[in-house]
């Protein structure tokens, strides 16, 4: 039963009108873990909220479930850099191990409920699983069970909390462990218990910092090591066992008990757990080395300036690195309208992809009069293998909130907003801490710094629609409506949130703000190219050697990211295409790799910036099965209100099904031409009219593989209905891929070759990933 | 008032006028299923299309107000293939018959389930005006018809077909005469060469639209082939004769007993306004009269039946041979709409026909929502049948066996009208995967969830007159479906704006019942 008292206390605490709709309904799912009807019935009585109304909103956003769900969640990430490593494969080896039939996400026993989410944010971990709160990284489809074994086995050992000594009068230096997304995902929380477990035990005088994303997200769980002398050492995947050789190698104990000490709870650590320190030359990562050094040295923070150096939260070190000097300034010197023209001046363009240049926009917002006037904080990234907005806010908040102080300065709004993603709650989670900061220290409020200016700020947790992202539509979720955009003009600058004016950015243009006006705009013109100035941040993932978040001048070219940051293809694997801009972008042959990226040129390619997704693929991917993953996204997140993006986009994908499991047919390709044509020129909004550049991008580029399919062949042997497996002579006959065989396609005939029964074989890969001599072959 | 530019046209508008209204004003109609007067623009169909005369971008008419100097073009090529497609791609996941598949299969394309409905409501007159709309002979037919439209009915799916034949025929046996009025005549005279089925039929109905029909026949007697070829077990002499004498009632003058040869017709055709070949396979000696033909007939126009010879049709077996007597009783009132255009000085194009949506066979799954507007009893049949012909109470019993297939809407269907006018292809975008159709009914209307095209009129409207539930977009995307939140009955959910809502649905996914 549902207890409606609590319902009350929500509504009372939200309010009850209909801007707090969503807010209610997050609540609500967070009690539950899925909307119950009492609960909604009892909304809509005690509300100006109608049933149409809520039902419309649930039912719209991916994050509200209508029906009840089982004790834990699995959720499998299906982002573009774990689909192109085989996370179809993981989530249906998943539906296996847990039973379940068509049709159903929760098992018999009402335990796991597993669900698809289209981007964790950790691509660089790639397949990632997570069920509850516990993250597994690099799964493959034959280690569903272990998995579900591994989480039974620690489930209800979570949550306990170490506290840490502070005295710290004599420090001997720091350690810095990363607190990114991918570095918490990857286990940095453990290893934070560790290290405090460590100081804990052994007296240690240093100081434990926690740091923002260093980007390095390939090479996670990061610990820096920085001694008052000396030089830093950087420690990759590290683990939690590691922690106090890592720590004790280089700190002393102060006292000679503590020392004594040290040494005795080392002894008792080994006796416990039986495990010796196994060489740990093999997790350092000098920062000075050649490799890192260059994934490093080719990039241009300006976003991401000071990475790895400053605690997210810890304003005074912002303010230590120039933090709120621009700000400052700003107040100082310039009138709102010299803030426009340096802003124009430097020809910052919007970062959210389609590049409006910014400084018109603010011109037009600051021309509207309006005695309230709006600014969004667009950090609804939505992007299927994209992570640059939550790194910015999760590692750089004050740079987003100065960035954004400033912009409501220049447009003399009073009134912000931060639209985070519901997927994102680390980052929520640190910008209301980071505001909280803020008002105490006077940056957000009424007269900002004695500037006589007022600003206040509040977050809106989005709830799951890609759409959102684009302007209107966000504006009509934080109304507490359907996210539906509308046609433009009116724009958001001139009729915007409540039908006010509205400034909407995206958080990494708000995160370059700073730069631009602290010092001299030339600083930031000087960066990138003609019409594309200063830096992008990218997070690049998929097939190259070293992934990760990287921010990079424009005009930098393609092969360079490829080649000098990425390290060029991992395993030894051809360089094939470049994915760019997401499922709004296009697929970039290497044939034209030596292409500068901004704006314009990746247009002209028919990809585009969008929010910043860089995905590497290798000759092993199969283009039409990109095209067909793109589309399946944006079909999926089509609103459904104008018939070209609805309908157009479900049409286009029934072709790409067809083509992918070997029922194309003669004139498909010209179809599919067609759709495209209009889906792209009949759409309402920039989701429907940009959804078909993945597929002409390749049909442009990679034509031979479409027809190919046609013909049933699926040249990289990617598309499961259109390949079988089988053993070679290689075969010595060990076994390993019967025992691994979920539906029992290939006989146990020990130290003999194995025969794959084709009827059978569900093409689930287990075999061939188990396989020692590489012996089942993908035809 | 501003002054804007519709297709190189200017035009004074009132400031911030849609597009769209001011197109319409200026006589530029442009096409719109989402757009509604009383609620404004929504945005959705995108049918109203239009280009920007500066720029040449497309854009949504509905939703852009008239500004000073602005320059606007609503119809060329690329603003009609727009369109097309937009029909096109609603079309493809609209899943409904407009008119029922008896009806199309019927080459006469008779509304059955009008008579089926009138039947069986013992309405047996207006039955059989609904009979004689398409089919002169129904007495006649109701024997001899091979009934393709039985082979078509989705009753067929569920145990058998309804029997469409047996049904006509006591309708036709039931009546009198003819149950229309001629127009009174015009003073304008056609010519019927033939009075075998076709000619009959031809005779019937452009007597009906005021012209003085003579028809000729080498016989003595009118029936061509039905007199001479067809068992009078099947078809007893009393019955032709009957329905023959109902058409000639109208007005027809019947001359009998005249061989019409080539210097016959040439005087004929001087004579009359129009002529109309029913003459039967007789290909040597009409390419003899001068007409083009081929092997197996007279060349003539496929929709309006005219030959090589201007204001002269062919239709019946001098087209091409045919076994069922009701293709060129259909062809007879085909061509009584080009007579009429022709002697109006228009163009001929015959029956107007109209787009026609349809989607194959009924799953099994959707056979109890089709029973839900019928009975479950099986076919009516019995050993007297077959020589008597249904009593009163068995043809009503039977009648009642007829799914209401054809939609509801179809007289008033914008999409269905535009899907004529822009020559839509259902099928060009078809998809993977049919979704099951239901069927809902509360006070007095029919609710349809695979006819509606998302256009969001009725849920707008619920809102606006404060329904209690009213509708709501549940889902989103592809998949999203209008209907009434917390699963609350159909009742519920329109308890105040049922009609209303109907009345205001673009399609036939909301109708009012009777």
């Amino acid at each position: 039963m549902i207890d409606l008292s609590k319902i009350d206390r929500t509504i009372a605490e939200k309010g009850s009108t209909k801007t707090a709709l969503i807010p209610i309904l997050q609540a609500i799912q967070r009690e539950y873990n899925y909307l119950p009807e009492d609960a909604l019935r009892r909304v809509s009585e005690t509300t100006d909220i109608n049933p149409a109304e809520i039902i419309g909103v649930a039912s719209f956003y991916s994050q509200f479930r209508l029906a009840p769900v089982g004790e834990h969640i699995v959720r499998v990430c299906v982002g573009t850099a774990c689909h192109v490593k085989g996370a179809g494969l993981v989530y249906d080896s998943l539906r296996r191990a847990f039973n379940l039939k068509e049709g159903q996400n929760t098992d018999q026993e009402r335990k796991y409920t597993i669900e698809k989410v289209s981007c964790l944010g950790c691509c660089t971990l790639a397949p990632v699983v997570q069920i509850d709160q516990v993250t597994y990284g690099h799964v493959t489809s034959d280690k569903a069970a272990d998995i579900i074994k591994d989480f039974e086995s620690i489930k209800d050992k979570k949550g306990k909390n170490l506290f840490r000594k502070g005295d710290g009068t004599e420090i001997q230096g720091e350690i810095r462990i990363g607190l990114g997304s991918c570095c918490v995902a990857s286990g940095s929380s453990d290893i934070k218990d560790a290290v405090e477990q460590t100081i804990n035990q052994t007296g240690l005088h240093v100081k434990l910092k926690s740091v923002g994303c260093v980007g390095m997200c390939h090479q996670v769980p990061l610990v820096e090591i920085v001694p008052t002398k000396g030089e830093p050492t950087l420690y990759s995947k590290v683990k939690p066992e590691d922690i106090q050789q890592i720590v004790t190698s280089h700190f002393q104990p102060v006292g000679r008990f503590s020392r004594l000490k040290n040494k005795f709870w080392n002894a008792i650590e080994n006796i416990q757990t039986d495990q010796q320190w196994k060489g740990i030359e093999r997790y350092e990562l000098n920062i000075r080395e050649k490799q890192v050094s260059s994934f490093l040295g080719k990039q241009f923070p300006i976003a991401t300036e000071h990475r790895g150096m400053i605690n997210p939260l810890d304003i005074e070190e912002y303010k230590q690195h120039g933090g709120f000097l621009a700000l400052k300034k700003v107040f100082s010197e310039f009138t709102p309208e010299q803030v426009i023209d340096k802003i124009k001046i430097s020809g910052i363009r919007g970062r959210g992809g389609a590049g409006f240049p910014t400084g018109i926009k603010w011109e037009l917002v600051a021309r509207q009069e309006s005695a309230i006037k709006y600014l969004i904080c667009n950090g609804d990234e939505g992007d299927p293998g994209a992570f640059m907005d939550r790194m910015l806010l999760e590692s750089y908040p004050y740079r987003v909130i100065e960035g954004m102080i400033i912009a409501a300065y220049a447009v003399n709004s009073s009134e912000g907003y931060f639209y985070i993603r519901a997927e994102y709650p680390l980052a929520v989670t640190r910008i209301r801490e980071a505001l909280a900061i803020c008002r105490n220290n006077n940056l957000i409020g009424n007269n900002i710094l004695g500037s006589g200016f007022n600003f206040n700020v509040q977050i809106y947790e989005g709830a799951g629609a890609f759409v959102c992202g684009e302007e209107t539509a966000l504006i009509q979720s934080i109304e507490g409506n359907r996210g539906f955009p509308h046609l433009r003009p009116p724009f958001p600058a001139v009729k915007g949130v409540f039908g006010l004016p509205t400034l909407v950015n995206n958080t990494e243009t708000f995160a370059q703000i700073s730069f631009i006006m602290r010092d001299t705009v030339d600083q930031f013109t000087r960066i990138g190219t003609e019409k594309s100035k200063g830096t992008k941040v990218f997070a690049l993932a998929g097939k190259v050697a070293r992934g990760g978040l990287i921010e990079v001048p424009m005009g930098m070219t393609i092969r360079q990211i490829v080649e000098e940051i990425g390290g060029g293809i991992a395993n030894g694997r051809q360089f094939k295409a470049v994915q760019i801009g997401g499922p709004s972008g296009g697929c970039i042959p290497a044939t034209l790799q030596d292409t500068p990226i901004d704006y314009e040129s990746l247009t002209s390619l028919g990809a585009m910036m969008g929010s910043g997704g860089l995905i590497v693929l290798d000759d092993t991917d199969c283009m039409v099965d990109i095209a067909r993953f793109f589309l399946s996204f944006t079909q999926d997140e089509s609103c459904g209100k104008c018939t070209f993006c609805r309908v157009g986009t479900k049409r286009m994908l029934d072709i790409m099904d067809n083509l992918t499991s070997g029922k194309g047919q003669p004139g498909d390709l010209e179809k599919l031409e067609t759709l495209a044509e209009w889906t792209g020129k009949g759409s309402l909004c920039g989701l429907g009219r940009t959804a078909p550049n993945p597929i002409l991008s390749t049909l442009k580029y990679f034509r031979e593989e479409y027809e190919a399919h046609l013909q049933g062949i699926c040249p990289t042997g990617k598309c499961p209905e259109l390949i079988k497996y089988s053993i070679n002579d290689d075969c010595i006959g060990c076994t390993l891929c019967v025992q691994r065989c979920p539906v029992e396609a290939i006989p146990f005939l020990p130290h003999q070759k194995h025969v794959i029964n084709t009827d059978l074989c569900i093409k689930c890969d287990a075999c061939r990933q188990v396989c020692p001599v590489d012996a089942v072959v993908v035809k | 008032m501003i002054q804007i530019k519709i297709n190189g046209e200017n035009i004074l508008v009132e400031d911030g006028t849609p597009l769209i209204k001011a197109a319409e004003a200026a006589g530029f109609k442009v096409p719109s299923l989402c757009y509604n007067d009383e609620l404004g623009h929504f945005t959705s169909c995108m049918l109203c299309l239009v280009k920007d005369g500066e720029n040449g971008r497309l854009f949504p008419s509905c939703s852009v107000p008239a500004t000073e100097g602005m320059s606007i073009i609503t119809d060329d090529q690329e603003i009609r293939e727009a369109r097309l497609t937009g029909l096109e791609l609603l079309l493809s996941e609209h899943v409904g018959d407009c008119q029922a598949p008896c009806q199309v299969t019927c080459p006469a394309h008779m509304d059955i389930p009008q008579m089926n409905r009138l039947i069986a409501a013992g309405k047996f007159k207006e039955a059989l005006r609904v009979v004689k709309k398409d089919i002169a002979l129904p007495s006649v037919l109701g024997r001899i018809c091979p009934a393709p439209c039985e082979g078509a009915c989705h009753r067929g799916t569920v145990d058998s077909s309804v029997s469409i034949c047996l049904l006509k025929r006591f309708v036709g046996d039931e009546n009198d005469l003819h149950p229309f009025d001629a127009l009174p005549l015009n003073g304008k005279k056609v010519a019927i060469i033939g009075a075998g089925p076709a000619g009959l039929a031809a005779a019937f109905y452009i007597q009906l639209n005021g012209y003085q029909t003579v028809l000729y026949d080498k016989e003595l007697a009118p029936g061509g082939l039905l007199r001479t070829n067809i068992d009078p077990e099947v078809l007893p002499v009393a019955v032709l004769d009957r329905d023959i004498s109902a058409i000639l009632s109208t007005g027809v003058l019947f001359i009998g007993d005249t061989a019409i040869d080539k210097s016959l017709f040439q005087q004929i055709s001087t004579q009359f306004d129009a002529v109309v070949i029913a003459t039967g396979a007789i290909v040597d000696e009409l390419r003899d009269w001068g007409f083009l033909t081929h092997a197996k007939g007279i060349d003539a126009e496929r929709n309006s039946y005219e030959t090589s010879m201007k204001g002269v049709f062919a239709i019946g077996n001098t087209l091409r041979f045919s076994r069922m007597s009701v293709r060129p009783i259909g062809q007879g009132k085909e061509v009584a709409w080009s007579v009429k255009q022709y002697l109006s000085g228009e163009e001929p194009r015959g029956e107007p026909r109209l787009f026609n949506s349809r989607f194959g066979r009924l799953f099994q799954d959707e056979i109890s929502e089709y029973l839900k507007e019928s009975v479950l009893s099986g076919k009516v049949i019995s050993n007297d049948i077959i020589s008597k012909g249904y009593t009163q109470e068995e043809a009503m019993l039977e009648a009642k066996r007829c799914l209401h297939c054809d939609c509801r809407d179809i007289e008033n269907c914008k999409l269905r009208d535009l899907s004529g006018k822009y020559n839509a292809n259902q099928r060009r975008y078809a998809g993977n995967v049919r979704k099951l159709m239901t069927k809902h009914f509360a006070h007095s209307i029919v609710y349809e969830p695979l006819k509606c095209i998302k256009c969001g009129i009725c849920v707008r409207l619920t809102s606006k007159y404060q329904e209690k539930y009213g509708f709501s977009y549940i889902g989103r995307g592809f998949d999203v479906q209008i209907g009434v939140p917390f699963n609350e009955t159909l009742e519920a959910g329109l308890a105040e704006t049922a009609e209303k809502v109907a009345q205001a649905c673009p399609t036939g996914a909301l109708t009012v019942k009777d």
